[in-house]
């Protein structure tokens, strides 16, 4: 990875690259989003996690300039996207949730394209597509039209579309999104790299591992149009990082005394907090069992750990099942 | 305004262009081979009609190219619709380029596509068809002008109106057989039918292929055609500013 961030160098000390403060948005009668603040500091990843309905993609199309919000305030690196949209777009790159390419030019007049735009020109441009192409594994395909790539390759392409520009803030919306195993290892370590040149990064994914995987500073999770609770991964799985027992029954289980907070979680699937360990627990719950008139198929221990704190946080949602 | 990020657009429309060149086939070539079909036919219309220096150049040159010429607005619509298709609307709007420079970059492709087809038709139709432009060339290419404006900006209002692709192509199509009848696009002016001229004029292509006939038969100046094709353009152009939503969501070709 040999790309440079000169803009970085420029900034002496950590800053908010990207600041909300109450943003709300609504469609007609629904709460997209419900006063989201949060900050992105330089350098910084922050994942964005919820549910689905849960307002990610509302929260990036409004710090993309794709939607205005109703209220609140929206900086990037100082500017407001309202009273300056055109500077506030030139801080920001988006990637994002569906593979957008132009699928009948070749992978080198997808990146042009978007360097043009960046304001690259010649020498500066074509040494750019060729830094980025090494760093994203397209060099052998520079000359490959888009429709021709594979999903991993088309992904790689789409998200080196913004890499190239190199702008403070990278949005990243579900990048690893149909790419196989070892395509999404090779974008997570790309993003982690691009953070640590200095862009700013807000990464918006289903996938918990991810998370963990990217190296993520901090983790907001939102919920209802609200960020319910935002955190580095060790302090949030100390706060809500509760362990919890998943019972998979045959049929719907009949009077069975299950603890406060048990929620159901699919057909015949129960996850139940633990109260000490999930060991004891479990134990408790499996001597039971016999009243209930369903017989118990599979029993799970679940640690403390980003999905515990994910289902402790969303416990109760209408989609407080795992993402 | 960045007139580098407009000609970024506009080259990256041109390189789509280059790519596939099926999308100027009816523009230009379409017209090209329909030409020489025609011409004798109204030829003998115009010798009929006592015209007896007339070609038949001089009616089936500017009929085809007015005609053909609306194929402009699907192209000017296109480039928008496929945006959405491939998913790319979303990460143009995201870029640098603010909505006056997408929409500006945008309009540079077809007004190349009618120069070229422009050039071709009249070009061509001089060195093979015994097309004689007796008024005046300039007069000739100021008409031109004026309708490649009315026919971009009446695009980017049928983008800005419709929907879907299929909504789009078959309210250009079914408009440019209407206007170009109406217009004596297909059939020489006179041999249309009252009702038919009477309401003509309130057609955009009537204009330009009263423009065309002024300049190619002379003897009658092109001002006022110029002018009906640019209040036509305006027309187009507040439409388009009235409903044009950079946040819509399109449906390209399925």
């Amino acid at each position: 990875m040999t790309l440079d961030f000169p803009w970085a160098r420029c900034i002496p000390t950590l800053t908010a690259v990207l600041k909300l403060r109450g943003v709300h948005k609504s469609y007609e009668t629904v709460k997209a989003l419900d006063g989201v603040d949060l900050d992105v500091d330089q350098g910084e990843i922050v994942a964005l996690l919820g549910p689905n309905g849960a307002g990610k993609s509302t929260l990036v199309s409004v710090i993309a300039g794709l939607c205005k919000p109703d209220r609140g305030e929206v900086r990037l690196n100082g500017i407001d996207i309202r009273a300056n949209p055109g500077l506030a777009r030139r801080q920001l790159g988006l990637s994002p949730q569906e593979t957008g390419i132009y699928p009948i030019l070749s992978v080198r007049d997808n990146l042009r394209f978007f360097g043009e735009l960046a304001g690259l020109r010649k020498r500066d441009l074509e040494r750019r597509i060729e830094e980025v192409a090494a760093a994203f594994s397209l060099r052998g395909l520079l000359d490959r039209q888009g429709r021709k790539l594979s999903g991993g390759e088309a992904r790689r392409l789409h998200t080196a579309m913004i890499a190239l520009q190199r702008p403070p803030l990278l949005l990243l919306d579900e990048v690893t999104a149909g790419v196989d195993v070892q395509s999404r290892k090779q974008l997570l370590d790309l993003v982690g790299s691009l953070a640590g040149r200095g862009s700013a990064v807000l990464y918006s994914t289903h996938y918990l591992h991810e998370i963990e995987a990217l190296g993520a500073q901090r983790v907001a999770i939102l919920l209802e149009g609200r960020v319910v609770t935002a955190g580095s991964i060790p302090d949030l799985v100390g706060a809500f990082g509760g362990s919890f027992v998943e019972l998979r029954f045959d049929r719907r289980p009949a009077g069975l005394d299950l603890p406060a907070g048990t929620v159901n979680v699919g057909e015949n699937v129960l996850r139940v907090p633990a109260e000490d360990s999930a060991a004891v627990t479990a134990a408790g719950l499996v001597g039971r069992l016999d009243s209930s008139g369903a017989t118990l198929r599979e029993i799970k221990l679940l640690q403390p750990s980003l999905e515990s704190v994910f289902l402790s946080v969303t416990a109760g949602t209408a989609n407080g099942g795992p993402p | 305004m960045s007139l580098g990020r407009v000609a970024a657009i506009a080259r990256q429309d041109l390189r789509i262009l280059r790519t596939d060149l099926m999308a100027i086939v009816p523009l230009i070539v379409l017209p090209l081979v329909v030409m020489p079909f025609l011409r004798p036919a109204f030829r003998a219309a115009f010798h009929f009609g006592g015209l007896h220096n007339a070609t038949g150049a001089e009616q089936v040159v500017p009929g085809m190219a007015v005609t053909f010429g609306f194929f402009l607005v699907m192209n000017t619509s296109s480039s928008f619709f496929r945006e959405h298709m491939w998913r790319t609307w979303d990460r143009l709007r995201a870029s640098a380029a603010g909505p006056a420079e997408i929409l500006l970059g945008k309009m540079v492709t077809p007004l190349v596509e009618f120069t070229v087809q422009f050039v071709l038709l009249f070009g061509l139709a001089g060195l093979l068809m015994d097309l004689h432009v007796r008024g005046s060339w300039l007069e000739l290419c100021a008409v031109g002008c004026a309708f490649a404006v009315f026919l971009v900006a009446t695009g980017v209002a049928v983008t800005a109106v419709c929907r879907t692709y299929m909504q789009a192509t078959a309210t250009v199509t079914a408009g440019a057989l209407v206007m170009a009848g109406f217009a004596g696009a297909l059939v020489p002016f006179a041999l249309l039918p009252p009702w038919a001229q009477a309401i003509s004029p309130l057609v955009p292509s009537y204009w330009a292929m009263q423009g065309y006939k002024h300049a190619i038969f002379g003897g009658k100046p092109v001002v006022l055609p110029v002018l009906a094709l640019l209040g036509f353009s305006l027309l187009s152009a507040l439409v388009a500013a009235a409903r044009f939503r950079f946040e819509d969501q399109k449906l390209g070709p399925t």
